[in-house]
């Protein structure tokens, strides 16, 4: 089965694009997909905290870095590679991978390669798909809205939303939904993965000591994830190891 | 034989029909029956349960999440005791939602824990229907319907309802102050009571005490039946 290459980004911070990405690898866990990822929030990289064996710090600017992702995306065996795109970075990742090439070998059938769009509910980061709609071709683009830290409630205007979406025709939306705010920032304090703190063990794989009631609302957060995850043609792709997405 | 530890939990859909009075004589029961109950009241902030047993009462507001995790945690954090849990009418949906999304019901099982309801049905028909909505609650192994003669109910009292009888007002007044203890005055100790009103306190006491004893040939019947 081909490689698949899953960027995810934002055009800023604080949406929850590291949060998506740890769903995401957390995801494949439970579903038996081994993964690599790659943190670009270069020296810091919050992904590596939770991730330490999974993980990996880079610097999208660095060519010694980049071969580090892709050169290796068939020799690595590994069916998933996560990138988590630095915040504000999208158009200058899409930009420089379509530079050396990275998105001409997704569209002939290298591997597949997918972005994942993380946009809180304001009306800028609509403006941003638009920007990046030209690089999209033969890429499977996927909008998150995340509610993860939101109160307020999504509400896109239909024709706005049209004008954007139309540019995309393959796009696929879903919704994260909200975590309760205290369970979430006992998971971040813990720095274990979701799935960890589900099965309450802590980061240096002891018994941990988490809230059963903060587990019981994490637990119920990755289901309803998982549902979303579940409608990505992707992703379902990937899970169940059978044929490539089909490309435009 | 061992006694099984026990989640006790007081609900109703109404408020004022008698929730804490019922609470409270559970509680002296568990410790009249030589047991060491907690108790959980949801009545945030004022929590009427703790005035009668301070020290072994824990005031939990379920509206937060800190609420729901000293209730929860609280329980299986020290398991092997008995726990009355007072639920207010504001949180009954609430609680029922959270212990169904995060299997609470399966997870104090797991730690040796039975889970009994107590569910006061008043004159109301939404009582009454709510009180059905909650018999069948998947995890709990014995509903007990609660009829408060002083508010009366729907409830047949033949169906396997647990009968509180009413107290007239000189007495009922007498025994809700918090320095009244019902297991002290059941091991003898007057506390000033006036003689007139002792006999009904005492056969009050009596009802109840056996209606609470009673339960556990209840239980072995519904699991000889289940």
């Amino acid at each position: 089965m081909k490689p698949t290459l899953i960027l995810v980004g934002a055009d800023k911070g604080g949406v929850g694009k590291t949060t998506i990405s740890r769903s995401l690898l957390d995801y494949f866990a439970r579903k038996n997909v081994l993964t690599r990822a790659f943190d670009t929030e270069n020296p810091r990289g919050s992904l590596k905290r939770f991730y330490p064996t999974v993980a990996e710090v880079v610097d999208l600017g660095n060519v010694a870095h980049q071969m580090r992702i892709l050169d290796t995306m068939e020799s690595a065996n590994v069916p998933v590679t996560v990138v988590d795109l630095k915040a504000g970075n999208l158009s200058y990742a899409l930009d420089l991978f379509e530079r050396i090439g990275v998105l001409e070998a997704a569209r002939s059938g290298v591997f597949n390669m997918g972005l994942m769009h993380v946009v809180g509910p304001s009306i800028a980061s609509l403006d941003e798909i638009g920007e990046i709609a030209k690089y999209l071709q033969g890429i499977q683009y996927v909008v998150a809205r995340n509610s993860i830290n939101e109160t307020n409630f999504f509400e896109w205007d239909e024709s706005t939303h049209r004008k954007y979406f139309s540019a995309i025709p393959k796009a696929q939306e879903i919704n994260v939904p909200k975590l309760n705010e205290m369970a979430y920032e006992q998971v971040d304090v813990a720095g274990v993965t979701f799935k960890d703190f589900i099965d309450n063990k802590s980061a240096d794989g002891t018994q941990g000591k988490f809230s059963f009631v903060l587990r019981g609302y994490v637990k119920k957060w990755c289901s309803e994830i998982d549902d979303e995850f579940q409608r990505v043609q992707m992703l379902q792709d990937i899970t169940s190891g059978g044929r490539a997405p089909t490309l435009v | 034989m061992a006694h099984t530890p026990t989640v006790y939990i007081i609900a109703s859909d109404q408020n004022r029909n008698g929730k804490t009075l019922l609470a409270r004589l559970l509680a002296d029961y568990i410790m009249l029956d030589g047991r060491d109950p907690f108790m959980i009241d949801t009545d945030s902030p004022d929590g009427p349960l703790r005035n009668y047993f301070p020290g072994r009462t824990a005031v939990a507001d379920f509206a937060q999440m800190q609420g729901q995790m000293k209730l929860f945690d609280t329980i299986l954090g020290s398991p092997g005791r008995d726990y009355v849990v007072d639920l207010s009418a504001r949180h009954l949906e609430g609680f029922f939602k959270a212990t169904s999304e995060l299997d609470f019901f399966a997870e104090v099982k797991s730690v040796g824990f039975r889970v009994i309801l107590f569910f006061i049905v008043d004159r109301s028909v939404s009582s009454l229907k709510s009180a059905h909505t909650h018999e069948h609650i998947a995890g709990i192994d014995l509903f007990v319907p609660v009829i408060n003669e002083f508010i009366g109910s729907n409830w047949l009292k033949a169906d396997g309802a647990m009968f509180i009888p009413a107290l007239p007002q000189a007495l009922a007044f007498a025994i809700s102050d918090k320095r009244f203890s019902l297991r002290s005055y059941v091991l003898g100790e007057m506390q000033n009571l006036p003689e007139d009103l002792r006999p009904t306190l005492t056969s009050f006491m009596f009802d109840v005490l056996s209606n609470f004893s009673n339960l556990e040939p209840l239980i072995s019947l519904k699991s000889l039946r289940d």
